[in-house]
Protein backbone atom coordinates (compact mmCIF):
# COMPACT_ATOMS: atom_id res chain seq x y z
CA UNK A 1 0.00 0.00 0.00
CA UNK A 2 1.12 3.57 -0.76
CA UNK A 3 3.09 4.71 2.63
CA UNK A 4 2.26 8.18 2.23
CA UNK A 5 -1.30 7.63 1.88
CA UNK A 6 -1.67 5.46 4.29
CA UNK A 7 0.19 7.19 6.78
CA UNK A 8 -2.45 10.77 5.75
CA UNK A 9 -5.45 7.68 6.69
CA UNK A 10 -3.82 6.42 9.81
CA UNK A 11 -3.52 10.67 11.19
CA UNK A 12 -6.59 11.41 10.31
CA UNK A 13 -8.04 8.33 12.00
CA UNK A 14 -5.82 9.39 15.16
CA UNK A 15 -7.15 13.10 15.09
CA UNK A 16 -10.46 11.92 15.16
CA UNK A 17 -10.06 9.60 17.69
CA UNK A 18 -8.03 11.89 19.92
CA UNK A 19 -11.10 15.02 19.56
CA UNK A 20 -13.40 12.43 20.38
CA UNK A 21 -11.57 11.70 23.90
CA UNK A 22 -12.31 14.94 23.94
CA UNK A 23 -15.68 15.35 23.68
CA UNK A 24 -15.62 12.89 27.05
CA UNK A 25 -13.63 15.46 28.68
CA UNK A 26 -16.53 17.77 27.42
CA UNK A 27 -19.62 16.03 28.19
CA UNK A 28 -18.10 14.49 31.61
CA UNK A 29 -17.36 18.15 32.89
CA UNK A 30 -20.69 19.55 32.11
CA UNK A 31 -23.22 19.60 34.22
CA UNK A 32 -26.76 18.21 33.41
CA UNK A 33 -28.51 21.89 32.74
CA UNK A 34 -28.99 23.88 29.49
CA UNK A 35 -25.80 24.82 28.52
CA UNK A 36 -25.68 26.86 24.63
CA UNK A 37 -21.93 26.65 25.13
CA UNK A 38 -21.36 23.17 25.87
CA UNK A 39 -24.27 22.41 23.11
CA UNK A 40 -22.83 24.69 20.43
CA UNK A 41 -19.56 22.89 20.91
CA UNK A 42 -20.74 19.10 20.42
CA UNK A 43 -22.32 20.14 17.10
CA UNK A 44 -19.37 22.04 16.34
CA UNK A 45 -16.97 19.54 16.48
CA UNK A 46 -19.20 16.70 15.63
CA UNK A 47 -19.87 18.79 11.97
CA UNK A 48 -15.88 19.24 12.07
CA UNK A 49 -15.24 15.62 12.22
CA UNK A 50 -17.92 14.91 9.81
CA UNK A 51 -16.18 17.22 7.10
CA UNK A 52 -12.85 15.38 8.20
CA UNK A 53 -14.31 11.85 7.42
CA UNK A 54 -15.93 13.04 4.08
CA UNK A 55 -12.76 14.95 2.85
CA UNK A 56 -10.14 12.17 3.89
CA UNK A 57 -11.97 8.94 4.47
CA UNK A 58 -14.61 9.36 1.40
CA UNK A 59 -11.94 11.33 -0.88
CA UNK A 60 -13.89 13.71 -1.39
CA UNK A 61 -10.91 16.13 -1.17
CA UNK A 62 -9.83 14.65 -5.09
CA UNK A 63 -13.21 14.96 -6.01
CA UNK A 64 -15.16 17.18 -8.77
CA UNK A 65 -15.66 20.53 -6.84
CA UNK A 66 -19.34 19.77 -7.17
CA UNK A 67 -19.63 17.14 -4.57
CA UNK A 68 -17.23 19.13 -2.28
CA UNK A 69 -19.62 22.35 -2.33
CA UNK A 70 -23.05 20.23 -2.05
CA UNK A 71 -21.41 17.47 0.98
CA UNK A 72 -20.18 21.47 2.97
CA UNK A 73 -23.88 22.55 1.66
CA UNK A 74 -25.07 19.61 3.47
CA UNK A 75 -22.46 21.06 6.46
CA UNK A 76 -23.45 23.91 6.74
CA UNK A 77 -27.06 23.45 5.96
CA UNK A 78 -27.28 21.37 9.25
CA UNK A 79 -24.83 23.32 11.26
CA UNK A 80 -27.73 26.22 10.76
CA UNK A 81 -30.83 24.00 11.03
CA UNK A 82 -28.98 22.41 14.74
CA UNK A 83 -27.78 25.64 16.33
CA UNK A 84 -31.05 27.88 14.78
CA UNK A 85 -33.11 25.65 16.27
CA UNK A 86 -31.48 25.17 19.54
CA UNK A 87 -31.34 29.11 20.08
CA UNK A 88 -34.29 30.10 18.57
CA UNK A 89 -36.06 27.37 20.90
CA UNK A 90 -34.42 29.11 23.87
CA UNK A 91 -35.57 31.92 23.47
CA UNK A 92 -39.00 31.08 22.23
CA UNK A 93 -39.28 28.15 25.13
CA UNK A 94 -36.32 28.27 27.47
CA UNK B 1 -3.00 15.79 -15.31
CA UNK B 2 -2.24 16.95 -12.58
CA UNK B 3 -1.40 14.57 -9.65
CA UNK B 4 -0.38 14.50 -6.08
CA UNK B 5 1.41 11.51 -4.02
CA UNK B 6 -0.98 9.12 -2.20
CA UNK B 7 -3.30 6.58 -4.08
CA UNK B 8 -3.11 5.04 -7.70
CA UNK B 9 -5.52 4.92 -9.86
CA UNK B 10 -8.73 3.25 -9.67
CA UNK B 11 -9.87 0.07 -11.67
CA UNK B 12 -13.15 0.07 -13.85
CA UNK B 13 -15.05 -2.29 -14.79
CA UNK B 14 -13.16 -5.83 -15.20
CA UNK B 15 -10.16 -4.06 -16.62
CA UNK B 16 -7.85 -3.29 -13.84
CA UNK B 17 -5.17 -0.31 -14.33
CA UNK B 18 -2.02 -0.48 -13.05
CA UNK B 19 -0.75 1.37 -9.38
CA UNK B 20 1.48 4.42 -10.05
CA UNK B 21 1.01 5.66 -6.61
CA UNK B 22 -0.27 8.85 -7.31
CA UNK B 23 -4.24 10.05 -7.84
CA UNK B 24 -5.09 12.57 -9.99
CA UNK B 25 -6.07 15.88 -8.35
CA UNK B 26 -9.04 15.92 -9.80
CA UNK B 27 -10.92 12.58 -10.91
CA UNK B 28 -13.87 11.33 -10.92
CA UNK B 29 -16.45 11.11 -8.28
CA UNK B 30 -15.14 8.19 -5.66
CA UNK B 31 -17.41 5.23 -6.26
CA UNK B 32 -20.76 5.29 -8.07
CA UNK B 33 -22.47 9.14 -8.32
CA UNK B 34 -25.90 7.12 -7.40
CA UNK B 35 -24.08 6.25 -4.24
CA UNK B 36 -23.67 10.24 -3.76
CA UNK B 37 -27.11 10.96 -4.71
CA UNK B 38 -28.30 8.49 -2.10
CA UNK B 39 -25.62 10.20 0.72
CA UNK B 40 -26.98 13.39 0.09
CA UNK B 41 -30.34 12.54 0.18
CA UNK B 42 -30.12 10.40 3.58
CA UNK B 43 -27.71 13.11 5.04
CA UNK B 44 -30.82 15.77 4.47
CA UNK B 45 -32.82 13.25 6.10
CA UNK B 46 -31.37 12.72 9.07
CA UNK B 47 -30.60 16.59 9.30
CA UNK B 48 -34.43 16.93 9.58
CA UNK B 49 -34.93 14.07 12.56
CA UNK B 50 -31.77 16.01 14.14
CA UNK B 51 -33.83 19.43 13.69
CA UNK B 52 -36.77 18.15 15.01
CA UNK B 53 -35.12 16.16 18.06
CA UNK B 54 -33.36 19.56 18.55
CA UNK B 55 -36.51 21.22 18.48
CA UNK B 56 -38.43 19.33 20.81
CA UNK B 57 -35.46 19.24 23.33
CA UNK B 58 -35.74 23.37 23.48
CA UNK B 59 -39.71 22.86 24.32
CA UNK B 60 -38.54 19.83 27.33
CA UNK B 61 -35.15 20.49 28.20
CA UNK B 62 -35.81 19.68 31.68
CA UNK B 63 -37.31 15.85 30.86
CA UNK B 64 -34.64 15.70 28.16
CA UNK B 65 -31.64 16.16 30.37
CA UNK B 66 -33.19 14.37 33.39
CA UNK B 67 -33.34 11.41 31.26
CA UNK B 68 -29.92 12.03 29.61
CA UNK B 69 -28.32 11.36 32.33
CA UNK B 70 -29.89 7.83 31.87
CA UNK B 71 -27.01 7.46 28.98
CA UNK B 72 -23.17 6.42 30.02
CA UNK B 73 -21.08 8.89 27.76
CA UNK B 74 -18.51 6.29 27.92
CA UNK B 75 -20.41 3.84 25.66
CA UNK B 76 -20.93 6.52 23.32
CA UNK B 77 -17.21 7.04 23.27
CA UNK B 78 -16.67 3.65 22.96
CA UNK B 79 -19.02 3.10 19.96
CA UNK B 80 -17.89 6.34 18.05
CA UNK B 81 -13.97 5.35 18.41
CA UNK B 82 -15.19 1.89 17.48
CA UNK B 83 -17.02 3.16 13.80
CA UNK B 84 -14.14 5.29 13.28
CA UNK B 85 -11.73 2.09 13.37
CA UNK B 86 -13.85 0.53 11.25
CA UNK B 87 -13.96 3.56 8.90
CA UNK B 88 -10.40 3.60 8.96
CA UNK B 89 -10.16 0.04 8.09
CA UNK B 90 -12.34 0.52 5.01
CA UNK B 91 -10.36 3.31 3.61
CA UNK B 92 -6.94 1.38 3.76
CA UNK B 93 -8.97 -0.89 1.66
CA UNK B 94 -10.11 1.24 -0.77
CA UNK B 95 -6.54 1.96 -1.29
CA UNK B 96 -5.15 -1.66 -1.02
CA UNK B 97 -7.47 -2.54 -3.67
CA UNK B 98 -6.35 0.67 -5.71
CA UNK B 99 -2.69 -0.47 -5.59
CA UNK B 100 -3.57 -3.95 -6.34
CA UNK B 101 -2.90 -5.60 -3.23
CA UNK B 102 -6.07 -7.30 -2.43
CA UNK B 103 -5.27 -9.64 0.54
CA UNK B 104 -4.37 -6.54 2.41
CA UNK B 105 -7.97 -4.84 1.40
CA UNK B 106 -9.59 -8.39 2.28
CA UNK B 107 -7.80 -8.24 6.08
CA UNK B 108 -8.86 -4.53 6.31
CA UNK B 109 -12.68 -5.37 4.71
CA UNK B 110 -12.54 -8.44 7.51
CA UNK B 111 -11.57 -5.73 9.75
CA UNK B 112 -14.58 -3.40 8.95
CA UNK B 113 -16.94 -6.16 9.89
CA UNK B 114 -15.34 -6.87 13.25
CA UNK B 115 -15.43 -3.35 14.14
CA UNK B 116 -19.15 -3.60 12.95
CA UNK B 117 -20.31 -5.96 15.04
CA UNK B 118 -18.44 -4.63 17.81
CA UNK B 119 -20.88 -1.88 17.42
CA UNK B 120 -23.59 -4.09 16.98
CA UNK B 121 -23.58 -6.27 19.83
CA UNK B 122 -22.56 -3.27 21.64
CA UNK B 123 -25.97 -1.04 20.95
CA UNK B 124 -27.99 -4.12 21.95
CA UNK B 125 -25.99 -4.42 25.67
CA UNK B 126 -26.91 -0.75 25.79
CA UNK B 127 -30.18 -1.14 24.55
CA UNK B 128 -31.21 -4.05 27.04
CA UNK B 129 -29.56 -2.35 29.95
CA UNK B 130 -32.05 0.41 29.35
CA UNK B 131 -34.82 -1.54 29.05
CA UNK B 132 -33.89 -3.51 32.05
CA UNK B 133 -33.70 -0.38 34.24
CA UNK B 134 -37.18 0.63 32.81
CA UNK B 135 -36.31 2.85 30.12
CA UNK B 136 -37.79 1.98 27.16
CA UNK B 137 -38.91 3.92 23.68
CA UNK B 138 -42.47 4.62 25.30
CA UNK B 139 -40.78 5.80 28.74
CA UNK B 140 -40.78 9.61 27.95
CA UNK B 141 -39.80 11.70 24.92
CA UNK B 142 -36.34 11.65 25.13
CA UNK B 143 -36.02 7.94 24.85
CA UNK B 144 -38.37 7.63 22.30
CA UNK B 145 -35.77 10.05 20.12
CA UNK B 146 -32.92 7.78 21.83
CA UNK B 147 -34.57 4.27 20.18
CA UNK B 148 -35.98 6.20 16.86
CA UNK B 149 -32.00 7.03 15.73
CA UNK B 150 -30.23 4.46 17.38
CA UNK B 151 -32.76 2.01 15.87
CA UNK B 152 -32.73 3.52 12.39
CA UNK B 153 -29.04 4.10 12.23
CA UNK B 154 -28.62 0.07 13.31
CA UNK B 155 -30.86 -0.47 10.20
CA UNK B 156 -28.45 1.32 8.04
CA UNK B 157 -25.14 -0.41 9.61
CA UNK B 158 -26.85 -3.96 9.05
CA UNK B 159 -27.51 -2.70 5.72
CA UNK B 160 -23.74 -1.80 5.49
CA UNK B 161 -22.78 -5.15 5.60
CA UNK B 162 -24.99 -5.98 2.92
CA UNK B 163 -22.47 -3.47 0.96
CA UNK B 164 -19.18 -4.93 2.83
CA UNK B 165 -20.50 -8.14 1.55
CA UNK B 166 -20.28 -7.11 -2.06
CA UNK B 167 -16.94 -5.71 -1.62
CA UNK B 168 -15.77 -9.10 -0.32
CA UNK B 169 -16.97 -10.84 -3.52
CA UNK B 170 -15.82 -8.54 -5.90
CA UNK B 171 -11.93 -8.83 -4.11
CA UNK B 172 -12.59 -12.75 -3.76
CA UNK B 173 -13.44 -12.72 -7.57
CA UNK B 174 -10.75 -11.46 -9.27
CA UNK B 175 -13.07 -11.23 -12.50
CA UNK B 176 -15.67 -9.36 -11.41
CA UNK B 177 -13.31 -6.67 -9.51
CA UNK B 178 -14.32 -3.42 -9.68
CA UNK B 179 -12.18 -0.35 -7.77
CA UNK B 180 -16.08 1.51 -8.36
CA UNK B 181 -18.01 -0.80 -6.86
CA UNK B 182 -15.70 -1.00 -3.51
CA UNK B 183 -15.64 2.18 -3.72
CA UNK B 184 -19.17 2.80 -3.69
CA UNK B 185 -19.53 0.10 -0.69
CA UNK B 186 -17.14 2.12 1.36
CA UNK B 187 -18.66 5.29 1.37
CA UNK B 188 -21.83 3.72 2.27
CA UNK B 189 -19.97 2.62 5.33
CA UNK B 190 -18.34 6.18 5.89
CA UNK B 191 -21.99 7.60 6.02
CA UNK B 192 -23.04 4.88 8.42
CA UNK B 193 -19.95 6.47 10.19
CA UNK B 194 -21.16 10.26 10.07
CA UNK B 195 -24.13 9.96 10.82
CA UNK B 196 -23.38 8.50 14.13
CA UNK B 197 -20.60 11.04 14.74
CA UNK B 198 -23.57 13.59 14.96
CA UNK B 199 -25.95 11.09 16.44
CA UNK B 200 -23.57 10.99 19.29
CA UNK B 201 -23.26 14.52 19.68
CA UNK B 202 -26.82 14.98 20.09
CA UNK B 203 -27.69 12.02 22.41
CA UNK B 204 -25.09 11.96 24.52
CA UNK B 205 -23.22 14.89 24.99
CA UNK B 206 -25.23 18.49 24.05
CA UNK B 207 -27.08 20.16 26.75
Amino acid sequence: MNRRFENRLTIVWLALSAITLGQLALGERAPLTPNAIVTASAVIIALVKVRVIVREFMEVRHAPALLGRATDLWLVATGVSLLGSYFVGRLAWG
Amino acid sequence: MTTVAGAGPRETGTGRQPATGTIPHERPVPGQPDMWIFVLFEAFVFTSYFTVYVIRRTQNADLFLQSQGQLDLRVGIFNTLVLLVSSWCIARCVQAARDGEFAAALNNIYLTMLFGLVFLVSKVLEWTAKIEHGFSFTSDEFFSFYYFLTAIHFLHLLIGFVFLGVAVHQIRTPARRSQELIETCATYWHTIDFLWVLIFALLYVMR
